[in-house]
């Protein structure tokens, strides 16, 4: 990806995923108190799913370029960095797609 | 490169510490720390989809005592973060680069991290 591209869309991806992710973050401090009962309403709205989709796609991605910015500073030896920038890039896909799969067929 | 045995920025052991610095580098801790907030808020949507009683487990590690250090520890990053951003994203457009509005802006950030901490959990408790 071209660097000021890169630049523009981990902007655009902040400002998406900052309401989002209090938002969610929020829910979870809300409805740790309560049993599993209490928190079928949340998982099971169907606007809240749409949310957390957007909301682990759009903060994986975030997290991936920022990560393999702190990757670029730190990390000197070239070999380890293509490992980490490939692990990391491995968990930022998988995360979200497991998400995915959850809230279309588990949930 | 040649000579890669040349000293490589950031030198964050050698420089004195200032506001600016500080906050950078927490800016980048907290922002890690928020990834692992994500993973944590993967963990309560994947044992919910899993099984009441894996639900069940997941409250009872996060309502123990280190449980709520680290939720709270969570509050603290993601809105210090958030703050500490909306600070990266002006100096994005050209505001507030003076070395007196920088260090404002800092304290700023840390004071209304800490705020905002406290009013997330009395509201998120229903306590208020």
């Amino acid at each position: 990806m071209n660097e000021t591209r890169k630049w523009m869309l981990h902007r655009v991806s902040a400002i998406i995923v900052a309401p989002l992710f209090v938002w969610y973050y929020f829910s979870l401090i809300s409805l740790s108190e309560k049993n599993y009962q209490g928190a079928i309403y949340f998982f099971e709205n169907p606007l809240f799913k749409i949310l957390t989709i957007a909301l682990f796609f759009i903060g994986f991605f975030h997290a991936k370029i920022s990560l393999s910015e702190i990757f670029e500073d730190y990390i000197h030896n070239k070999k380890i960095k293509d490992a980490a920038n490939l692990l990391s890039l491995l968990l930022c896909i998988i995360i979200p797609i497991i998400t995915l799969i959850l809230l279309i067929y588990k949930i | 490169m040649k000579d890669n045995q040349n000293p490589i920025s950031p030198h964050l052991q050698i420089y004195r510490w200032h506001i600016s610095s500080l906050l950078s580098i927490t800016h980048r801790i907290a922002g890690v720390v928020n990834l692992l907030a994500l993973i944590l808020m993967f963990f309560w949507l994947l044992t919910f989809s899993l099984s009441e009683s894996s639900y069940e487990l997941f409250l009872l590690a996060i309502n123990s005592f280190f449980g709520k250090f680290i939720l709270i520890g969570f509050t603290w990053s993601m809105s210090f973060h958030i703050f500490s951003g909306i600070r990266h994203l002006a100096w994005d457009m050209g505001y507030g680069f003076e070395i007196k509005t920088a260090n404002i802006s800092g304290i700023l950030v840390i004071l209304s991290s800490l705020v905002t901490t406290i009013i997330f959990w009395l509201l998120g408790r229903g306590l208020i």
